[in-house]
């Protein structure tokens, strides 16, 4: 299981266009991808209605995570669109 | 299966690419459909039956029993208003029908602040071709908007 811990630094959270960005290059992935808040259950990281749903705030934590081959670069580019101001 | 999606709000229905924000412009979101409302205020309510998984003033989510959400955005940028100018008419987790009042609001205050007032309605996580029937010009709150197969 690979995974990436990131605090969300975007004015507006996991909203909007960050929300649109992430999900979008997460549902490239060939492989599942869940998105994680302290305390709340992973959620479908390809579906914008749990990532909007999850509500993730500015200066959140969240992790991402997927357990396969080439999984790294997948969560490296969605951690840099999570952790984007 | 088909949902049919209600307009949340009383005004024209005018599409999503009409929405000054490409977020939604470009059904970055979800296809769905958008409308500039009356400038009177008014209730937004719910477009679909269901659940209300996410409240905030300026936006909500209800999902359907069948797991299909729909978001409501009630203008653009309006997440910078913090709240202010708009009144909860329901609770986060409320069990909802599809026309019952959400949020109270006053689209003319949201413009008399700098921001656009138009509210994009999407369907979250459906394919662009899953929506069609999309009704254009005048609707009221409660009106058939379009339909999501």
């Amino acid at each position: 299981m690979a995974e990436r811990k990131v605090t969300v630094m975007s004015e507006v959270g996991l909203h909007a266009r960050p929300a649109a960005t992430f999900v979008q290059t997460a549902a490239q992935a060939p492989f599942d991808v869940t998105i994680a808040k302290f305390g709340v259950p992973p959620v479908n990281a390809k579906s914008i209605l749990s990532v909007l749903a999850l509500d993730v705030r500015q200066g959140e934590t969240i992790v991402i995570s997927a357990d396969a081959d080439g999984a790294d670069e997948f969560l490296d580019r969605l951690a840099a669109i999570a952790s984007a101001p | 299966m088909v949902t049919t999606v209600l307009a949340p709000v009383a005004g024209t229905a005018v599409g999503l690419a009409a929405v000054p924000d490409p977020v939604f412009s470009q059904a970055m979101v979800g296809p769905g459909s958008a409308i500039d409302p009356w400038r009177e205020p008014g209730q937004a309510v719910a477009p679909i039956s269901g659940t209300i998984v996410k409240l905030r003033a300026h936006a909500y989510i209800v999902m359907g029993d069948d797991g299909r959400g729909v978001l409501v955005h009630l203008g653009i940028d309006t997440v910078q208003l913090k709240g202010e100018g708009f009144r909860l008419l329901a609770a986060e987790g409320d069990r909802v029908r599809a026309g019952q009042p959400v949020v109270f609001w006053d689209p003319a205050a949201v413009e008399a602040g700098g921001r656009s007032p138009i509210c994009p309605v999407v369907a979250l996580d459906a394919a662009a071709g899953e929506v069609d029937g999309e009704v254009r010009g005048g609707v009221g709150a409660g009106d058939e908007l379009f339909r999501w197969s």
